[in-house]
Formats: C-alpha cells, sequence, structure tokens
C-alpha cells in the first residue's frame, strides 16, 4: 500500500498527460503485483516463515446462554501464546489470541466467522466452535484453509469432508455412553436404574439424548423422563415437579447455563433432598461448578456430582507448562487460571501448539502447506520422538528428527476424518472444585456401553 | 399432588413477575412514548446490586429495595442523559427504539467484565414449602405473589386516585393539551421515569430472587417476557399489561405440565401471535387507564 501511495505522489509533481498515463500504468501494475501477493497469502507462499505477528482466532459465544464456554478456549490460547513465543516464535513471529464472539448462535457466528477470516490475513489456526456454531462455521474457515481446532461432539463431524477440520474430544456420543457407564458401573454407588434425561434443548445438548437412552436401556435401565428444557428460563418449577413425579434415582443432564436454577428447584420441591446427577465433561467447569454450587450448596453438589471426562493426568511436564502459562495468564485475563483442569483448555492448548511446530516442521506458513503436518506431529511416525513442550519439539526438528506431541491433555490419535478419540474416566468435584478421579471404564464396560448404544 | 395444580401454583408466581417488569415497561411507553429496549439490561443490572447488597450480609428483601431505588434513579438518568436529548431533536419513535438497543447493548457488555458471566444467586433461605391442595409454593413464592399484588393494587391507586395519576394520564393521552392546561409534563415525565424505573429494578430483583441462578444473560430473556405481556394487554395499557402478564405466566407453566416443556414458549408467543393477528391493538387498548380520561 505504502508503494502505491508514493508512486502516486511522484506522479502528482509531474503534471502531463503521459506522464500520468504511464504511472497509471506503473501504479496498476504495482496493484496487480500486491493483489496477486495478497492472494498468495501475504507472505505465506510455500517455503519460509514470513514475517509478523500470527493469530489464533478464538470464536466461541463470549455471549449469551453459552458466553461460558469462550473463556475457557481464549484461556488455552493465552496459556499456548507464551510456549510459543517464549522459545523464538514460529519462526520468530508472535503468536497472539483474539475473540470473536458468536453469541452461541448461528446467525451471528456466520458474520463473526466471516469478519474473522476476511480481515486477519495472519491467521495460523482457529480454535473454539462449539456445538453452537460449528456447522455453520466450519466450512466457512474450511474455505479459507485455516487449520481449526472444534469443541463439537456433533455425529455430523464423524466423517467430516472438511480437510481442516480437528477435533480433539471424542464424539458426543461417547460421552452418552460414558454417562451411562457412571450410572451402571460408578464404584461410589449400586447402579441406577431409573434415569431422568434432563438436556438443554440445544442442538449439542440433544445429541446425547438417543445414545444414552439406546446404551442405558439395552442394559437394562429405564427412561424414567425424557425432558428437553428451553435454556436461559428464569424457572423450570413445572418441569422438575413433572420429573420428580417419575421417581427417577438419578439425572442425566447437560443445561449449561441453566443447571443451576433447574438443580436449585429439583432442591426446593423434593423437600430438600436432592437426586444424584451425572453430568457430560462439559460440567468439568469452573463456571457450572460456581453455578451449581451457589444453588444448591456445596455439600450437594460434592455428595450427589458425577461427571465423565477423558483421562487426564494433569502431571508431566506438558501440563506443568500450560499451568505455569495458564497462571500467568492472569495478568491478561483473571479467570484463567480456573481453567487449570479444564478438558477443553487443555486440548485446545495442544491443538495451537501441534500447528505452530506443524509450520516449523513444514517450514511454511501457507496452511495448505502445514495443515496435514497437524496430524503427523499428533499421531507420530514410526521412530518419532515423542516430545511434550514447543521447545522441546522445535529443537528435536530441527536436530532432523520427526516428532510426536503429547500435550497436556495427553495423547492424540486422529483417524482419517482429524478426529481424536480416547478413554473416558469417571468423576467427581472437591469442595473447591478440582475433578477428582473415581475410576475408570474398564474396557469391557466400554464396549458392552458401546454395543448396546449401536457403535 | 396433580402436576396441573401445581402448575397452576408455579403459574401464579410466573404471573407476579412478569406482572412486575410488563407494568413498569408499558407505562414507560404509554406516558413517555418511549419503547424501552433497556429495560431488561436496567433490570438485570438492578438485580445484580441487590445481589452485591446480598452478599454484604444484608437481607434480599433490603436489597429489594436497594435494586428498586437503583432503578430508579438509573432510568431517570438514562432517560435525562440518553432518551431525552435525542426526543428534543425530534427522532422518531423507531429512531428511538434503535438508540435503545444501543444503549441495552452497551448495558450489557459494560456489565459483563463487571459482574462476569458466571451465575449468582442470592444467599436467602426460601422458606419452607406450604402445600395448599395440590399447589405447592415456597415462604418466599407467596411473599413474591403478595408483593405483586400490593404493587398492582398501588399502581391502580396512583393513576386513578391522585393528582399526579391524573397528570400522567393526561401527558400520555395529549402532552400538548396536557401542558396548556397547567400540567408540569416534563416533570411528570421525570417522576415517570423514577416510579417505572422503581418498577423496573424490583422486577429484576424478584426475576432473579425467583430463579434459584441467574447471570448477566438474563437481561434478554426478562425483556422480551415483558414485551411480550405489555403488548398482548395493549402496548401503553396498565391492566392490559396485568392481562398480560397473567395469561403469558399461566400459559407457560400449564403448558410445560399439559405438553412438553420445551415447547412453553412457543404455546406462549403462539398466543401473542394469534392475539395480534385478531386484535393487533392489543386486549385492551383505548380502554386502559392510561386512555384520555372522561
Amino acid at each position: 500500500m505504502s508503494t502505491i501511495q508514493s508512486q502516486t505522489e511522484k506522479g502528482e509533481k509531474v503534471s502531463t498527460f503521459q506522464a500520468r498515463r504511464s504511472l497509471g500504468r506503473a501504479g496498476l501494475s504495482t496493484l496487480a503485483i500486491l493483489i496477486l501477493a495478497a492472494c498468495g497469502g501475504s507472505s505465506s507462499t510455500g517455503g519460509g516463515l514470513g514475517s509478523g505477528d500470527l493469530l489464533v482466532g478464538v470464536i466461541a459465544p463470549f455471549t449469551g446462554a453459552d458466553a461460558g464456554l469462550g473463556p475457557a478456549y481464549y484461556s488455552a490460547c493465552l496459556a499456548a501464546a507464551p510456549s510459543i513465543n517464549s522459545n523464538g516464535g514460529v519462526g520468530g513471529r508472535q503468536v497472539k489470541c483474539q475473540q470473536f464472539d458468536t453469541r452461541g448462535e448461528p446467525a451471528d457466528a456466520v458474520p463473526a466467522a466471516n469478519s474473522m477470516v476476511a480481515g486477519h490475513s495472519n491467521l495460523m489456526a482457529v480454535v473454539g466452535c462449539t456445538s453452537d456454531e460449528a456447522a455453520t462455521v466450519a466450512p466457512i474457515i474450511d474455505r479459507a484453509h485455516i487449520p481449526m481446532f472444534c469443541m463439537t461432539g456433533q455425529s455430523e463431524f464423524n466423517k467430516t469432508a472438511l480437510k481442516y477440520f480437528h477435533r480433539l474430544v471424542p464424539a458426543d456420543v461417547f460421552d452418552a455412553y460414558a454417562m451411562v457407564g457412571s450410572a451402571l458401573y460408578g464404584p461410589d454407588h449400586t447402579p441406577y436404574k431409573r434415569a431422568a434425561l434432563v438436556f438443554g434443548n440445544d442442538i449439542g445438548s440433544q445429541a446425547f439424548v438417543q445414545p444414552a437412552t439406546n446404551a442405558f436401556t439395552k442394559l437394562g435401565g429405564t427412561i424414567a423422563i425424557n425432558q428437553p428444557i428451553t435454556l436461559g428460563a428464569s424457572s423450570y418449577r413445572t418441569e422438575v415437579s413433572a420429573m420428580l413425579a417419575t421417581h427417577p434415582d438419578v439425572i442425566f443432564t447437560e443445561a449449561l447455563g441453566s443447571a443451576g436454577t433447574y438443580l436449585g428447584e429439583v432442591k426446593t420441591l423434593n423437600g430438600g433432598k436432592m437426586i444424584p446427577f451425572i453430568g457430560t465433561s462439559a460440567t468439568i467447569d469452573p463456571t457450572w461448578f460456581q453455578q451449581v454450587k451457589s444453588a444448591i450448596g456445596v455439600n450437594d453438589l460434592v455428595a450427589n456430582y458425577h461427571g465423565v471426562d477423558l483421562g487426564y493426568s494433569f502431571s508431566g511436564p506438558a501440563y506443568a507448562e500450560f499451568l505455569t502459562n495458564l497462571n500467568a495468564a492472569s495478568s491478561q485475563f483473571a479467570d484463567a487460571p480456573k481453567y487449570k483442569q479444564r478438558g477443553s483448555t487443555l486440548h485446545l492448548y495442544d491443538g495451537i501448539i501441534m500447528t505452530a511446530l506443524a509450520m516449523v516442521a513444514a517450514n511454511s506458513s501457507d496452511p495448505k502447506v502445514y495443515n496435514s503436518k497437524i496430524k503427523e506431529i499428533a499421531n507420530g511416525v514410526s521412530g518419532a520422538t515423542v516430545v511434550n513442550t514447543y521447545k522441546d519439539g522445535v529443537a528435536a526438528l530441527k536436530a532432523g528428527k520427526a516428532i510426536r506431541f503429547v500435550g497436556a491433555g495427553g495423547e492424540n490419535n486422529f483417524d482419517q476424518y482429524n478426529n481424536s478419540v480416547s478413554g473416558y474416566i469417571l468423576v467427581k468435584y472437591d469442595a473447591e472444585g478440582n475433578e477428582v478421579k473415581v475410576a475408570q471404564l474398564t474396557p469391557d464396560q466400554t464396549k458392552s456401553i458401546s454395543a448396546a448404544g449401536g457403535i | 399432588m396433580s402436576l396441573f395444580e401445581a402448575a397452576f401454583g408455579f403459574g401464579l408466581v410466573s404471573m407476579s413477575v412478569v406482572a412486575l417488569a410488563a407494568v413498569g415497561f408499558t407505562m414507560q411507553f404509554g406516558i413517555t412514548n418511549m419503547i424501552n429496549l433497556a429495560y431488561g439490561e436496567v433490570m438485570i443490572s438492578s438485580a445484580y446490586v441487590a445481589y452485591y447488597v446480598n452478599r454484604a450480609g444484608v437481607s434480599i428483601w433490603i436489597g429489594m429495595i436497594v435494586g428498586a431505588v437503583f432503578g430508579a434513579v438509573f432510568s431517570f438518568l438514562l432517560n435525562r442523559i440518553v432518551y431525552t436529548p435525542f426526543q428534543r431533536k425530534g427522532t422518531s419513535l423507531l429512531g428511538m427504539v434503535i438508540v435503545s438497543l444501543a444503549v441495552s447493548l452497551m448495558i450489557a457488555n459494560l456489565l459483563l467484565p463487571l459482574v462476569t458471566y458466571n451465575s449468582v444467586s442470592y444467599q436467602e433461605p426460601s422458606g419452607g414449602l406450604i402445600r395448599v391442595a395440590g399447589v405447592v409454593l415456597t415462604t418466599n413464592q407467596i411473599l413474591i405473589i403478595v408483593l405483586a399484588v400490593l404493587v398492582m393494587l398501588a399502581i391502580h391507586g396512583l393513576l386513578r386516585y391522585t393528582r399526579l395519576g391524573k397528570a400522567m394520564r393526561a401527558t400520555a393521552a395529549n402532552p400538548t393539551l396536557a401542558q396548556n392546561c397547567g400540567i408540569a409534563t416534563e416533570r411528570v415525565v421525570d417522576v415517570v421515569w423514577l416510579i417505572t424505573g422503581a418498577l423496573c429494578g424490583l422486577a429484576g430483583v424478584v426475576a432473579a430472587l425467583n430463579s434459584d441462578s441467574f447471570a448477566v444473560a438474563n437481561g434478554a430473556g426478562f425483556l422480551i417476557t415483558a414485551l411480550a405481556a405489555a403488548v398482548l394487554g395493549g402496548a401503553g395499557q396498565p391492566y392490559g399489561a396485568m392481562i398480560g402478564a397473567v395469561i403469558i405466566g399461566m400459559v407457560t407453566e400449564l403448558s410445560a405440565s399439559a405438553w412438553s416443556p420445551e415447547y412453553k414458549e412457543v404455546v406462549a408467543f403462539g398466543i401473542l401471535v394469534l392475539v395480534m393477528v385478531l386484535r393487533p391493538q392489543g386486549l385492551l387498548a383505548k380502554r386502559g387507564a392510561l386512555a384520555a380520561a372522561g
């Protein structure tokens, strides 16, 4: 742009028509060159990592009913950026994070995604895209050839054709099966046999209903009531009364944003006594914990909550670096340290580090070049050196080694559709809101549930 | 216990909450000619003010008064600082709606960093369950119903039997004529913003108390319900808003008991659409308390 400007300024000093025409041609030529360069992705064509800052777009709900989701993903980026930046950046380029608010609505998500990809030629990766908006934003991001790490469990992505789509968490169907496993095989209670399904009426939450119903009923359980609830309502008293009338011995639930209201009313209308409830992995979240704790009290929450989560160790060098950076990120975002045990935060942190390593491995800032490297670095190739941090990864790559990145969230195993699946653990909360592992589903248990559920 | 009877009881609570919000909203419009889409955000702001008072160890019933005072002052200032200058410039009604929408978004986004996106709850015992036939309510819910009835009676008394009420009705009917008759309409408008702001603040705290937890995102939901009841009853008509609140509050709860709860709002808003088709002016238009006297 500055080139065009200076040419024009020179042209203004020569006032003949021909001179203007020549300068016009020169200007057009320069403009054409610049446009061609821009179409190539500005300093990102093939070889070389280019210069200038790189951007990770965090596209998620930051306002609206699911406003609790975005901050968990933004925290992941805030933790990942210093891991990369303090170790030389991506070929010297610093990584920055930017929020793009979808409000949890597809109608708001589309302009947010369009604005993100159109207005930022330095996007290296996009993280977030929950079930609220994934179906609408993922194709936009894919068309822009930007690798994305989506936190959606929707089954439509199980065999997606989107090449730039990555999912580091299992599909919702597996979460639903793990909940059934918690009800039937959880170690700290007799098997629950009569379940109430209380899920929000949004797309993401309803994805759990059918697989949970299939698996639970085929394994001898009964669905006492299936109750889709309108998220964000000020009260669910009638719904709670209807649910209590069916006398369930457990509630399966994901009703983000409304869990406090619903469960608080369960306690009130049940004479102060809670019914045990099993939450999806999305309920392992500080916002959810705080909300339900406020509504039913910490003692009832700790005593009655069962959750399912991916098998995180919350230890090791990758997690240690993640935790250090997450705590340090509190200067930019005060709530960041709260996400120290949030699965999605760990996974997206890993996704960003893997993307940066893929760029270094490919020696390119062109996503069309480095996208395929992400899977290679996540799964590893034969003889690959296992690395846990960006620093070690870059060192190994510079030494000419192939690497496999095992990050804060543990190993990844992408299939041909870039879906990574791993095993589940059964968890509870302690009084401070920390996740506590209580058991792991055995392979036999997992197999029987999956078979009953239809996979 | 019949679920239908229980839902009827819950409907009484819901309609009380909606009535408090809707009457303030509709009076604001009826007298000041201002469709204030920031109403829901003022409600949630007031709910948070009461929350912080409550968190300091003060009873939520005292917090409710503080919330009402905050709502009154906030609404008054909003009108004086934002809305009145636009109205003096002759901004159209539609333009004012857009201004209030902008104000609503500004409040919501200014509130977010202050209170965060986390849901919070008032620390107030809900009281024991009281059962009458199939109706089961907590002490707090009964107090909410009583409070709503008292406020509605007070509004009725204000509009019908006081000089201020008559001045309000005159201003609503024809502000120019009212001014020519010696009514200080600007002062009346100021008082209306204070009163309806207090109702707005009170409704915000009551709605938050009625819900076991609330968050900044609830402001939009508060507005939609209040708006629906006000439009259903006839925009600008306090008694219409009361009837609208009864319909919206009852229908949502009863339909949830009779049908799938995910459709309860569909049913309520379906009735709203039906009324709008059959009677676009609303149920009580031209016959309510703010209609021309005489």
